[in-house]
């Protein structure tokens, strides 16, 4: 009765991003925020178990359960757990710094990708600037009445006659659009050829007059936290604009099995989808803005991503890739049209996307492998790429074997006390004095500290076991004259910056569990490469090279990483940083369709070991979960003081 | 051509150990291949059997693990001369078993005041065995050391959770330490990894996988033991160069199949044999695997395995 009774509707009030949405009571409020789009982090998907989604209700009531996640403390100044509570009234909720998106940083990135040049030692060579599309002029004779034959017996009949193409398939929607263009274009018209793998040639789009100059592709990298594009010249082979966003599916959950726990949910594959493609839409009006070219004269899309990315991209629903055996729907998906998924490019316009291996070693790694040319070179190289989803992949041009592990979000600072993503104001370098552990911090933007990013996490550990601070079970040594270490809530922390020298107002500390998550988490990576490396039969010291790809590897202190027994103890020239190896061969991929086969070679000479399966991985993993390792002989270059 | 036994050749050796004080100090280790195999290498000590003796009268035994000390089981200073008299026990291992916070809870000075009464009473070498309970063992073991300074007693069970306090008192008072770990080989290094660092000398310290008994995962114990010698033997892993201590007799008679009377099930055998074959066995199992030290109940099962052991070294 009281169903269309204003009193019934509840306006809520977000702040500081200024925005009203009106709910249902009853409603539960970081749903609510998703649907006016403002954005509140939640690690865990909104499962209550992660405690990164607080709010502030400033006015007006709610109905919360109350987890351990948030304190008595907290609990009584208003701060709630978004994804644990429902409307009640009228609201007005603050989103507090820790709980926002920061999108300085990605701005940051995006200087460092501008200036960022790949070292030419690790790049693939050899192939040969084909791009998959090719734009080609025809100029037809117009029809008479001595040789009239149809539109499309001319358009071949030019091809053939013009370029020597024979047995070409022509795309209906050309078909359709045919007489008109021929016409418009005065009989002079550009046809777009695309060319598979296969290799089958097909005409995918035609237009009137000379349209070759404008010939544009874009490759992304579908990451599961932020999405990374770049808008390319298929004439000059040139990269003109590049730009980056956060995955629009971060709401939804942080890592990749919360999205496949989102995705089995009513309409949950759908909104997945959803989100990825307005991100890639917004990249893309960006990108074509940034260069100065035209949405219409964007030709072709290469996409690299993990296998559940993909999948998530297509629509196609990622169930199986967490249930034992772990099987994705697709390795080699074929070019889709991307305006049939809702991408905002020309209906002609084809989706390329890197073929994966495994459930869990995607199409990102085969980008990596092929854009470091790892598989042209006899040098014996360990790739890897250190995330939530670790992926180890080791091999030359004869063999390749590769590992997934699950490194937990540690290195994305999830599961820490105090962790951020690496955004402004995380706490990234840290060096700890042995004589009064007191430490000297940096922070992402030079700003005051607010959390702890990865990159941090590591030099944090690295700097605590140098300094005596901790002995190599991660334990704090608690009789040291500091008031650093203390007992915390949460057992035994230590304070990195006091409240009033951070952005937050209270002590920023690294507990004794969270030095727990970061051991587990390299242990897993360590350990990844061990058993990889064994199962060849081979020692780290036969790895010739080593190549550590992606946004967080190219943050991290080498020196400290081996300290912490992260990486290999292997001399410090060995190692090169790509960056972003995944778009990297998006890119490559996009210049040549060489490349686009050999990145399927690839893809079908890996091997793939399941370390869940693995008896080895986990007798690894307990020896790796030590400072740095339980076997120091593998650590001889890192000393540990003692006592 | 007669034929050769092929022989591994090992690169390492286990450390020699001496414990207690005396003329019947013993010492333990040394061996330079693996268990018994005599025709490889050498095992210049023969593995010790300790005999229990529990600080207060034991509930719930067995009826055939009480029956050899009637008389003496409230008193554990006449429970270890009885041991030492009569069952020719070559070392002790005094169970404080009365400082369990969830049974009797005695205090700490009490509790090492029976040590001390022990430890005088005796001339073998004394182990000192606490509950497993960290707060308690630091408080209890401690005093141990403290009180029996110079002893050079075997305090146990030294775990990671409570290994520096204890470990700390151990290198004042000069006792030997027994690293105790839940089963695995790599827990067991990092422990031993971690005791070296806060000080305390190869020379006094010995190794505890944690065990059990047959029918209750003595495979994997076995398993994990066997590794450890590996590793010791053949790989040069010094951090587990160490003699093995293990805790049998306990398992194996609180288990149902050792303490169910006769009647209850008559086809499981007398009740008393089949306690004691469980015991022996199981300890012959670990033998093999690498043990050094034995704790045991029963002086008949200790009879079977000294015979063994008599058998295996026979030349």
């Amino acid at each position: 009765m009281a169903k269309n009774s204003p009193n019934t509707k509840i306006r809520v009030h977000f702040e500081p991003d200024n925005t009203d949405i009106i709910a249902e009571p009853g409603a539960n409020l970081r749903e609510t925020a998703l649907a006016a789009g403002v954005h509140i982090n939640a690690s865990c998907g909104g499962a209550g178990t992660c405690g990164t989604c607080k709010v502030m209700i400033k006015k007006g009531e709610v109905e919360s359960i109350k987890t351990a996640r948030v304190s008595d403390e907290e609990y009584a100044s208003g701060i709630r757990q978004a994804c644990q509570s429902r409307v009640i009234t009228d609201l007005i909720v603050q989103i507090p710094v820790a709980s926002r998106l920061e999108k300085a940083i990605l701005a940051q990135e995006k200087e460092a990708m501008v200036a960022g040049v790949q070292p030419s030692a690790a790049l693939a060579k050899g192939w040969s600037f084909n791009p998959a599309v090719s734009k080609l002029l025809l100029q037809l004779k117009p029809p008479t009445l001595t040789d009239n034959t149809s539109d499309l017996s001319r358009l071949l009949r030019g091809l053939k006659q013009q370029y020597g193409l024979a047995s070409i398939s022509v795309d209906f929607t050309v078909i359709k659009k045919l007489a008109r263009v021929l016409r418009d274009g005065d009989w002079k018209v550009t046809v777009t050829t695309l060319r598979d793998t296969e290799p089958r040639l097909s005409v995918t789009n035609v237009e009137p007059g000379d349209t070759r100059a404008r010939h544009y592709s874009l490759a992304f990298d579908i990451g599961t936290t932020a999405v990374r594009g770049q808008l390319l010249d298929l004439n000059r082979g040139k990269v003109l604009a590049q730009s980056l966003d956060y995955n629009g599916q971060i709401s939804y959950g942080e890592d990749v099995i919360s999205r496949i726990a989102y995705s089995q949910k009513a309409g949950g594959l759908k909104k997945l989808g959803r989100a990825v493609i307005a991100t890639i839409n917004g990249l893309l009006q960006e990108l074509t803005k940034q260069a100065g070219t035209e949405v219409k004269d964007i030709c072709h899309l290469v996409i690299a991503g993990n296998t559940v990315m993909v999948q998530l991209l297509l629509g196609l629903d990622p169930k199986y890739i967490r249930l034992s055996p772990y099987v994705p729907t697709v390795n080699i998906a074929p070019p889709v049209r991307a305006s049939s998924l809702g991408i905002g490019v020309e209906e002609h316009v084809h989706l390329y996307t890197l073929p994966s291996v495994a459930s869990y070693v995607g199409g990102d790694i085969v980008a990596g492998i092929l854009g470091t040319g790892i598989y042209q070179r006899k040098t014996v190289t360990l790739y890897i790429d250190i995330g939530t989803n670790g992926e180890i992949v080791i091999g030359n041009s004869d063999f390749m074997v590769t590992a997934s592990c699950s490194a937990g979000p540690a290195f994305e600072g999830g599961g820490i006390k105090q962790g951020m993503l690496a955004t402004s104001g995380a706490i990234e370098g840290c060096s700890i004095s042995p004589s009064n552990f007191e430490p000297t911090l940096t922070t992402i933007g030079g700003t005051k500290p607010k959390g702890i990013c990865g990159s941090g996490l590591i030099n944090i550990v690295a700097g605590l076991l140098r300094a005596g601070a901790i002995s190599q079970n991660g334990k704090f040594h608690t009789d040291l004259a500091t008031g650093r270490i203390r007992r915390g809530e949460d057992g035994y922390e230590y304070v990195l910056a006091w409240a009033p020298e951070t952005q937050i107002g209270r002590d920023i500390v690294f507990t004794e569990i969270d030095i727990d998550n970061l051991i587990r988490a390299k242990a897993a990576m360590y350990a990844g490469c061990q058993t990889l490396i064994k199962s060849l039969g081979a020692k780290c010291s036969n790895i010739e090279q080593v190549i550590i790809a992606g946004t967080f590897g190219s943050n991290i202190d080498i020196e400290n990483a081996i300290t912490i027994g992260l990486l290999p103890d292997l001399p410090w020239d060995k190692f090169i940083f790509i960056g972003n190896g995944s778009l990297l061969g998006a890119r490559l991929t996009s210049f040549s369709t060489d490349l686009a086969s050999d990145g399927q070679r690839v893809a079908r000479m890996m091997t793939n070991f399941e370390l869940s399966e693995n008896t080895d991985f986990m007798n690894n993993y307990v020896a790796a979960l030590f400072l740095p390792h339980t076997n120091t002989d593998e650590f001889s270059s890192v000393k540990i003081k003692v006592g | 051509m007669a034929f050769e036994l092929p022989k591994l050749s090992y690169s390492g050796q286990i450390r020699e150990i001496a414990l207690g004080k005396g003329d019947k100090a013993v010492t333990v280790g040394g061996e330079m291949s693996y268990p018994f195999h005599l025709f490889e290498g050498e095992m210049p000590h023969l593995p010790k059997i300790a005999m229990e003796v529990y600080d207060t009268p034991p509930e719930g035994w067995a009826e055939a693990a009480l029956e050899p000390f009637k008389g003496v089981t409230d008193d554990p200073v006449a429970w270890a001369r009885k041991c030492i008299d009569d069952y020719g026990a070559e070392m002790i291992c005094l169970q404080l078993e009365s400082t369990d916070p969830n049974g009797l809870d005695r205090n700490a000075p009490e509790a090492a005041e029976i040590a001390k009464k022990v430890a005088d009473a005796i001339s073998v070498p004394l182990i000192i065995w606490g509950t497993a309970n960290h707060d308690k063992d630091t408080e209890v073991l401690r005093k141990v050391c403290e009180l029996c300074q110079g002893k050079n007693l075997i305090i146990g069970p030294v775990e990671e959770g409570d290994y520096k306090k204890i470990a700390a008192a151990a290198i004042g008072y000069r006792h030997t330490v027994a690293a105790s770990t839940p089963i695995d080989i790599n827990l067991a290094k990092q422990l031993n990894i971690l005791l070296g660092n806060l000080g305390i000398a190869d020379e006094r310290l010995l190794i505890d996988p944690t065990v059990s008994g047959i029918g209750y995962g003595i495979e994997y114990c076995y398993s994990v033991m066997e590794r450890i010698r590996v590793a010791a033997l053949t790989q040069q892993d010094e951090k587990l160069q160490l003699p093995i201590i293990c805790n049998i007799a306990k398992e194996t008679w609180k288990t149902k199949e050792v303490k169910m009377p006769t009647e209850e099930d008559p086809k499981l055998g007398d009740a008393k044999k089949r306690g004691i074959l469980m015991e022996a066995m199981s300890a012959m199992v670990l033998l093999l695997a690498g043990a050094d030290i034995l704790v045991m109940r029963h002086p008949e099962a200790i009879g079977l395995v000294r015979e063994m052991i008599a058998e295996l070294v026979a030349s």
